[in-house]
């Protein structure tokens, strides 16, 4: 049995690394991330004591980061396990109850599909002001309709099943069909669908940030951090690369975990992948 | 056919109606008391009664509703609180620069995954496959401002060949206009074609598999042949339901372009009134571009009939 394969292991690996960072910033911090410390600004990494350097307010770049990666985590698994959760009652009630309330969720799902997201978490942003829980406001309402489409299909294929018609005949109830035998075998499904939302969720935010609607200081975000860089990339180009790094070396891992996640649960999609 | 066609046109006026209200009330109704936000703390009471009767923010909201999208349908986008511009006026002057990046940007990112994913595709099992696969991975990961980041560093900064911001009107000068735009099409164009790869080579891998591929094969095509000649016209259904997919994120990705490079186009104008809090600026433009977006993906659905035959008698 090859349940251990190179995208999961990797994929574990950075994923794990990146929430014991996180965890770790709620423990200990080499500095204050957001007090400045002018006589130290500007530092090269490599400095004693600054490993990565310092910003132009002498911040040093290690404690941001690692606050950093606390901000991407939250808003990230925030973000998708609001939406992982509505959309798949959402999706469940669809494809359980009869064609007027599928045809409205699908179609509402598809319609909230063609908003691009991006415009509309600025308008978010806009009338209910920036901050970390607009951002995960914004990014739910993104993927939720997502995961309606996904949980819907899948549960629509499983309720073809025998084993739904036999509990059926035996006269269980439709709640108790869809808890009992829909909901563990569509995991899989949602749980690689949650791994990639979470990263796509992390990517998001830090393009909002950068955009100035996401987070703001004294909250710290990788993207906010790529931010305040470009003002100051001329002079230091190693302040634009190491949130950078942080974003592609956690999105990639998340990546990775969810496609080794679906070869593992979801045999069926991955030989038609291979 | 007809019911088809009917089916995706309901559909389209339906999600231009549920949008609009959407964004409508998101604005309206999550934003308290317009006129007061916009004239800001200070303002006397009198004076946010008066903006808001000369902009008829009093009324009901469905009547507000009503008016806008009746002004939309008529071509009047509405004014701005402080300045007085038309939006029409404030939004045609941003698109020499917006509609440019974004078509040039998908372009290049199909013109990367078509080929890249037909090889990870037709190399799957093998290092080479392998290869494009991991960069496609990479690439996906790569936020796309930090792409332009990086390029304007290299490129701008330390060898100096190319504008790391700003933009001259193509009135002015055509080429310079196309230099300030090299630098973002390019960081957009690699990372979408990063991300579409991926569907590519899925929906390549899911034709070679057919049976009338297997067919033509069999009746003495080569593997390119029967890929070439029989299948694509198969895979390019998959790959233009990407690009309808792709589009909001097109759009994204063009909106914080735009910033990394400093380019004054649309996104630039929605931020700043945004920041402004001119409400009607901003919610007229934003459902210009989800107009455009429910469009074009009404377009691809118009498509499908001619690709698939299969789509015109009804799902």
């Amino acid at each position: 049995m090859r349940w251990l394969n190179a995208s999961l292991l990797v994929g574990l690996v950075l994923t794990l690394a990146a929430i014991s960072v996180a965890l770790l910033s709620l423990v200990w911090l080499p500095y204050h991330p957001n007090i400045p410390n002018i006589p130290e600004r500007m530092l090269p990494p490599g400095a004693p004591g600054h490993p990565l350097g310092t910003d132009t307010l002498g911040r040093d770049i290690v404690a941001q980061l690692m606050v950093g990666a606390r901000t991407s985590m939250l808003v990230g698994a925030g973000g998708a396990t609001i939406s992982l959760t509505l959309g798949t009652l959402l999706g469940l009630w669809a494809a359980a109850t009869g064609r007027m309330t599928d045809e409205a969720i699908s179609r509402l799902a598809d319609i909230m599909l063609s908003i691009p997201g991006m415009v509309t978490a600025l308008v978010l942003a806009a009338t209910l002001g920036s901050g970390m829980w607009t951002t995960i406001l914004a990014l739910s309402a993104f993927f939720t309709p997502s995961f309606i489409r996904v949980s819907r299909s899948a549960a629509l294929a499983v309720l073809q099943e025998d084993f739904v018609t036999a509990a059926r005949l035996y006269g269980r109830g439709r709640l108790f069909v869809l808890a009992r035998h829909v909901l563990p075998n569509i995991a899989g499904v949602l749980i690689v669908q949650f791994t990639l939302y979470f990263a796509a969720g992390i990517l998001t935010e830090a393009g909002l940030s950068y955009l100035g609607v996401g987070m703001s200081r004294p909250g710290i975000s990788w993207g906010l951090m790529l931010n305040e860089a470009q003002n100051t990339v001329g002079v230091s180009s190693p302040l634009a690369l190491w949130p950078g790094l942080a974003i592609v070396v956690v999105v990639l891992g998340l990546n990775l975990l969810g496609d080794g996640l679906r070869d593992v649960l979801d045999p069926k999609l991955a030989r038609r992948a291979a | 056919m007809a019911l088809y066609i009917f089916r995706r046109l309901a559909f389209f006026l339906g999600a231009l109606v549920a949008s609009s209200v959407a964004i409508f009330l998101l604005i309206r109704a999550a934003g308290g008391n317009v006129a007061a936000i916009v004239l800001g703390r200070d303002a006397s009471p009198d004076a946010i009664d008066a903006l808001a009767t000369e902009y008829g923010l009093d009324r009901p909201l469905a009547v507000q509703y009503l008016d806008w999208i009746g002004g939309m349908l008529s071509g009047d986008l509405g004014r701005s609180f402080r300045t007085n511009e038309s939006v029409t006026d404030l939004v045609t002057s941003r698109l020499e620069v917006s509609i440019p990046l974004a078509l040039m940007g998908l372009t290049l990112g199909l013109l990367i995954a078509i080929p890249a994913g037909i090889f990870a595709a037709r190399n799957a099992g093998r290092p080479s496959g392998a290869f494009v696969g991991l960069l496609s991975q990479v690439g996906i990961a790569v936020p796309v401002f930090w792409a332009g980041i990086l390029l304007s560093l290299l490129f701008g900064v330390h060898l100096g060949w190319l504008p790391t911001g700003g933009w001259t009107p193509w009135s002015v000068d055509p080429v310079q206009a196309l230099r300030s735009l090299v630098l973002p099409v390019l960081s957009l164009g690699t990372i979408l074609g990063a991300v579409m790869t991926r569907y590519v080579r899925s929906a390549v891998l899911d034709v070679m598999n057919q049976d009338y591929v297997r067919t033509a094969r069999a009746s003495g095509m080569t593997a390119s042949q029967a890929l070439l000649q029989v299948g694509l016209r198969n895979a390019a259904l998959p790959i233009v339901t990407v690009i309808g997919l792709q589009m909001a994120e097109l759009i994204g990705g063009t909106v914080i372009i735009e910033m990394v490079f400093s380019l004054p186009g649309l996104a630039r104008m929605i931020l700043a009134n945004v920041a402004a809090r001119e409400v009607i600026v901003v919610q007229s433009t934003v459902m210009l571009i989800i107009v455009f977006v429910i469009f074009v993906n009404f377009l691809i659905d118009m498509a499908y009939a001619l690709l698939d035959p299969r789509t015109r008698r009804g799902r």
